[in-house]
């Protein structure tokens, strides 16, 4: 058993329909039973493409031209059907709040047994077995519906693991998730781990999955241009994997820069770093630069009886970059409804300047780009779409010429990867009048090319002096771009 | 997939697509229950197919566009019956329901799915589908009349509150029903070419 | 429809007995009963309901239904005017549907997600019918979500998110809010797709419930009891 070959790729190529270049190309991989391989690369380079073929979605549900080989578990990927591969195969995806199907905790673990048709006191063996080995047990039998993120996905993770499969495949399961869901699902994978269980996880986010990776494969432009024992890729500098394009395997040096930026314990002048010429003229134009927000006491939350938290003092500046901190469901978004005017503080003053703003003000004053641009998007071309913020075409000329948007001027905006509508709603913020810019999670998924982009955008609002506040769980970027950091709970 | 062998069965992504376009519609369809109780109050459901017609054409459209076989309209006019159903509904809107949706279903396959004038057409006979909810009223009537009369209320008294609602109320819904099938089916398919198609996803 | 599983259930129907009493309900619409009849009807709907979970609901509805009750005997023959005459229309059209509301919420407040696709699936309802309905209650309150979320940022925008927009623009603002609503309903019927076919949904035959229902005595005997009344009204 020691040795045997769960999934042996032969020259793999796959082009989805209607593309012209293939997603993944000539791809060759042997994977070993029991252990855990890990496959990396920018966004779009086929590590994704590369799971759907293993759990069958490729070709049966995305379709498109498949040649060469692939082995999973004895079935013949291209010939044998997803039906054929479930019991074998369990899967796990990015979005927790699209991959269940039903509405009940409880039924969404049963839900894989039901299809397979096993005997109903079976499944609640089963389902109880499946709770006790991962601690699902205080999440049974409950809503999914309010169940947290990572919550959400420890969910999904067992339900993939209910039919009992040889192999386990997980795109990028933690990428809405904050650093102590990712702990907990940590967790879960060593122990599926020690059961036996092959897994094969594509990730972005490399640090939190070190310890139990036995193999890596780096892909780039579809395909396979190198493949690292655990040693070996431990021996690659951070500078080596930055070159590669992917995120930090260490973030100690990230949370050290962290804990020196969060108030309080923040050097009293982080605030302008050096204000070269181009901002200083930026500066003439705005003169938000001077502006200053604070919030005094401010109790947020959706009723009086249920105070989610209260902000004691906050504090924010034009021309300067705040990230907000702190783990899923500590009131972040709350936070954010009632800094922009959406919900109205329950207590406390929110101040401009030292004068007193009611919601409907903050309401017109703020911009917030959203985790989830596709609520945000409203135009029927990417040109369209800016000038809902502006009268003035020039100006919106020059944020598309800036962020690089040209090409797609005339696009329609759904027709744009996710990438592009979010620097679309970025283009939006640019040009339209307000002060005050929040950024929802803008970096969940993202690979390090498209952090740091992100990174270089929000740089951009903060020389037009606007007051950009982050909110992330992205520890490095925080730590890269962030002037200040508060962190909540 | 088993579709290629069996190309006339729905598909289970297809089934999927359906629930959640029939998810809308039945949220579209709450959304002219209310605002036809705040248009006319008193006179139940009368402008629900109608209003509801009117903002429903771009989710019909997107489901024909996503699902193009038949059975698809059938299962959206079937599920959403039952829904309506369970939910107290009169029994009615189901049978109702179906048969509406399976004639739509029909004029939408003349076309092959494809026929945007064939799909505009069976959009229409899909929104009579809705006049199940309104049919109480004339049981209203009926039960008010019986209770009035069973107090001895006199027949002429009878006959001046009822001036209102007769005939008249049913062709002014079916008129009224037609003519928002017309707009929202045109709108709907103005929708259609202008984001979705343009944006690729059709 | 109950996410969570309803507890402290005293009387627990099957989905398919409280069907039934849903289709005497409408019969009771059609058949135009008399006040006794119906009293005694409306008092077989209420008191399951009143046993189960959601009985707080129940006292609202028994609550109501007196009120129209009283309104009918009082008001009814008092009635002069344009407004009274409206107003005990009223009464007697909203209490003609109380039968069908009473017994449509207690199927669908105390009935969980399982047991109802249970029910259908034994009732031999075509897994066409049966998996559009999983998929319309599990994206129920995504819509809601997706439209908080639309409205949001429309307001914040200032594109047609206010009142005024709404009566000058209606079909700019339909456009606002549908054409997200759809595009996003798009994506998440290929989420739901994936997942669904990862776990199986996509097999022919066979499926089980680990929920399961059955006709037990009690449900026999409940449906005898609500139909009775009616029958012997129809019979006299």
């Amino acid at each position: 058993m020691e040795d045997k070959i769960l999934i042996s790729v032969k020259n793999l190529t796959f082009t989805y329909q209607g593309m012209d270049t293939p997603a993944i190309k000539d791809v060759s991989m042997d994977i070993q039973e029991g252990k855990c391989v890990l496959l990396c690369g920018k966004s779009g380079c086929g590590k994704t493409t590369m799971t759907r073929v293993m759990n069958g979605l490729v070709p049966a549900f995305f379709k498109g031209e498949l040649s060469g080989e692939c082995r999973v578990c004895g079935l013949e990927c291209g010939s044998a059907t997803v039906e054929d591969l479930v019991p074998v195969v369990g899967s796990v995806f990015q979005n927790p709040k699209t991959q269940y199907f039903n509405t009940n905790t409880t039924a969404e673990l049963a839900f894989p047994c039901e299809n397979m048709g096993i005997a109903p006191h079976e499944i609640a063996d089963r389902v109880k077995a499946c709770a006790k080995k991962y601690g699902l047990e205080g999440l049974l039998d409950r809503s999914i519906f309010r169940l947290s993120g990572g919550e959400k996905q420890k969910i999904a993770f067992g339900a993939a693991t209910m039919l009992l499969p040889r192999l386990l495949v997980l795109d990028e399961p933690t990428s809405n998730l904050d650093a102590g869901a990712v702990a907990a699902l940590h967790d879960m994978i060593v122990e599926m781990k020690g059961e036996g269980m092959t897994i094969v996880l594509a990730e972005h986010r490399l640090a939190w999955a070190l310890d139990f990776v036995d193999e890596y494969y780096f892909f780039k432009d579809g395909q396979v241009k190198e493949h690292y024992s655990a040693e070996q890729f431990m021996a690659l500098s951070d500078e080596e994997l930055a070159c590669k394009g992917l995120r930090a395997a260490r973030l100690e040096t990230y949370r050290r820069t962290l804990e020196e930026k969060v108030c309080g314990k923040a050097v009293a002048e982080s605030r302008l770093g050096g204000v070269d010429a181009g901002e200083r003229a930026v500066e003439r134009r705005n003169s938000v630069q001077n502006t200053e927000l604070r919030l005094c006491d401010v109790t947020i939350g959706y009723n009086k009886k249920t105070p989610v938290y209260t902000v004691r003092d906050m504090c924010f500046r034009g021309g300067e970059i705040v990230g907000i901190m702190g783990h899923n469901g500590v009131g972040k978004s709350t936070l954010i409804r009632t800094m922009t005017g959406l919900i109205k503080p329950l207590s406390g003053d929110i101040l401009r300047n030292g004068k007193k703003q009611r919601a409907k003000d903050m309401k017109k004053r703020s911009f917030l780009v959203m985790q989830d641009v596709n609520y945000q998007l409203f135009g029927d071309s990417v040109r369209d779409e800016i000038m809902l913020d502006t009268q003035d075409k020039e100006v919106c000329e020059q944020v598309l010429e800036a962020l690089g948007l040209m090409p797609y001027a005339d696009r329609h905006p759904m027709s744009l990867s996710g990438v592009q509508k979010q620097r679309t709603a970025i283009a939006s913020a640019m040009v339209s009048p307000k002060e005050l810019i929040v950024m929802d999670e803008p970096t969940s998924g993202l690979d390090r090319y498209h952090m740091e982009q992100v990174g270089e955008f929000i740089q951009e609002l903060k020389r037009r002096g606007k007051l950009v506040v982050v909110i992330t769980h992205d520890e490095e970027l925080a730590a890269g771009w962030c002037d200040r950091i508060y962190r909540l709970g | 997939m088993k579709e290629k062998t069996n190309s006339n069965k729905l598909t289970v992504p297809e089934l999927i697509s359906i629930g959640v376009f029939t998810a809308l519609y039945f949220v579209l369809v709450t959304i002219a229950t209310f605002a036809s109780a705040a248009l006319l109050p008193g006179f139940s459901n009368v402008l629900l197919p109608a209003i509801a017609a009117l903002i429903s054409g771009c989710v019909y459209m997107l489901m024909v566009a996503k699902v193009p076989h038949f059975g698809g309209i059938t299962v959206m006019g079937t599920v959403m019956g039952l829904f309506l159903f369970v939910s107290g509904h009169f029994a009615v809107s189901l049978i109702i329901g179906i048969v509406c949706s399976v004639g739509a279903d029909f004029i939408g396959k003349l076309g092959g799915y494809k026929n945007k004038k064939g799909i505009f057409a069976s959009y229409i006979v899909f929104s009579f589908g809705l006049t199940g909810p309104v049919l109480p009223l004339w049981l209203m009537k009926d039960a008010y009349i019986a209770s009035l009369q069973a107090k001895g209320k006199d027949a002429a008294y009878i006959d001046g509150v009822f001036s209102h609602i007769n005939s008249t109320t049913l062709i002014v819904c079916i008129a009224a029903t037609l003519v928002c099938a017309i707009v929202g089916g045109l709108f709907g398919q103005k929708m259609m070419k202008k984001h979705f198609e343009k944006a690729g996803i059709i | 429809m109950a996410g969570e599983r309803s507890r402290n259930n005293i009387l627990r129907l099957d989905p398919r007995c409280k069907l039934f009493m849903l289709l005497v309900g409408n019969l009771l619409l059609f058949f135009h009963v008399n006040l006794e009849t119906e009293v005694v009807l409306m008092l077989c709907f209420w008191v399951p309901f009143m046993l189960s979970a959601k009985w707080k609901t129940a006292v609202k509805f028994a609550v109501t239904y007196l009120a129209l009750l009283a309104a009918d005997i009082w008001l009814v023959p008092a009635a002069k005017g344009v407004v009274l005459s409206f107003v005990s229309l009223l009464a007697v059209g909203i209490r003609m549907m109380f039968p069908c509301i009473v017994t449509g919420a207690y199927a669908f407040s105390t009935t969980s997600v399982s047991e109802f696709v249970c029910a259908l699936r034994k009732m031999r309802v075509p897994e066409a019918v049966v998996i559009p309905c999983m998929v319309v209650i599990r994206f129920f309150p995504t819509v809601r979500e997706d439209y908080r979320q639309i409205k949001n940022s429309m307001e914040l925008r200032g594109i047609g998110g206010t009142a005024f927009d709404a009566v000058c623009h209606p079909m700019r603002r339909l456009e606002y809010v549908v054409i997200p609503l759809l595009m996003n309903s798009n994506n998440v019927a290929q989420d739901l797709s994936v997942a669904a076919l990862t776990k199986g949904l996509g097999m022919e035959e066979g499926h089980t419930s680990m929920t399961q229902i059955r006709m037990r005595a009690a449900d026999y005997i409940y449906m005898a009891v609500c139909a009775a009344p009616l029958c012997a009204y129809i019979a006299m």
